[in-house]
């Protein structure tokens, strides 16, 4: 006798569901997002304002480029 | 006027002054390839930028480090700043100017030291790639949360199971669902970052069309600045992904 495997809902917490349905369009890979880094950070350390729609997505849905950009912010933003 | 006080002259942002060993009045790139004197003093002053941003990294993250004292500190950031220096002057002829040397050097120090963070915290830990139906290790997430996102939640696994591929649920769960830095998973998996995050985006792109498909996801989706608090269904929120260092 077998069971039929039954969606595991429970594991999935809510920021999971937000992760998993992130919208990262525009698409924009890694390796852009790393040579767009250090204009994309200067332009918003320069004006909060400032946006890149693409550079925006990607950073919502990459974790390490994320971190790598807010880092690179601060460093830039003395704090 | 050195090669970095004529960078910083470009932009109107607060990083620091030079060394007082820089360089003589040329550009940076003249200046790391020109050979001489020249060439080693700007080197040295690429190097101190390099420790800078490193050790600014590494401090960042030091909670997450197996051994967070100084000393252990120290030797992570004189690494990662030596390899992202070999890192930087191989790729020193795609500078292009549109930011400042500096801002354009901290990042490669950044990448390094923060990868080097990853691969340390991730060391001596197995790297799980389970299926929707194995259960993880137990969390400790509010039960209330749970409830709350319910509904949305089996739809998603629903949805997961429906049209993603097995590999593409396994690296959503390791990336998403346990927290597994993508740097770690790809070093684990003999792939990159960037196919990885390929992956991610597909099958994000998928579970969003069954999503929307079934009614969940608003048809014509902004990226909401905050989550709606009043209907569960639209609770999806920009927040990071799980795995943030
Ligand atoms: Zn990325």
């Amino acid at each position: 006798m077998s069971t039929t495997p039954r969606p595991d809902s429970a594991a999935l917490t809510p920021r999971n569901v937000s992760a998993l349905l992130q919208d990262t369009t525009p698409w924009l890979s890694c390796d852009e997002c790393f040579e767009r880094m250090d204009s994309y950070a200067e332009a918003l350390v320069h004006d909060p304002t400032y946006r890149d729609e693409a550079m925006a997505a990607h950073l919502r849905g990459c974790a390490a480029c994320d971190e790598e950009a807010e880092s690179l912010m601060r460093l830039l933003d003395g704090r | 006027m050195t090669a970095v006080s004529r960078d910083e002259q470009r932009s109107n942002t607060s990083v620091s002054s030079p060394p007082s060993d820089a360089p003589g009045p040329m550009d940076w790139v003249e200046a790391l390839t020109g050979g001489g004197p020249e060439q080693s003093a700007a080197l040295r002053e690429l190097h101190t930028l390099m420790l800078r941003a490193a050790a600014h990294q590494v401090w960042r993250m030091r909670p997450a480090l197996p051994d967070p004292s100084p000393s252990a500190v120290d030797v992570i950031v004189n690494q990662a700043a030596d390899e992202a220096m070999t890192a930087l002057l191989a790729k020193l002829h795609t500078f292009e100017g549109r930011s400042r040397f500096t801002t354009w050097a901290f990042k490669f120090a950044i990448l390094q030291a923060a990868t080097e963070v990853r691969r340390l915290q991730w060391q001596h830990r197995e790297v799980e790639l389970r299926d929707l139906d194995v259960p993880s290790a137990p969390r400790h997430e509010d039960p209330e949360l749970y409830a709350e996102g319910n509904d949305l939640a089996a739809a998603v696994a629903a949805a997961m199971r429906g049209v993603l591929t097995p590999y593409q649920r396994r690296i959503a769960i390791a990336l998403l669902v346990d927290g597994i830095p993508i740097d770690v998973l790809a070093d684990r998996l003999g792939t990159n970052r960037g196919a990885l995050y390929k992956t991610l985006h597909d099958l994000r792109v998928r579970l969003r069309a069954e999503l929307t498909a079934n009614g969940y996801l608003p048809v014509h989706p902004a990226n909401p600045p905050d989550p709606a608090p009043s209907d569960a269904r639209s609770r999806i929120s920009p927040t990071p992904t799980a795995g943030t260092p």
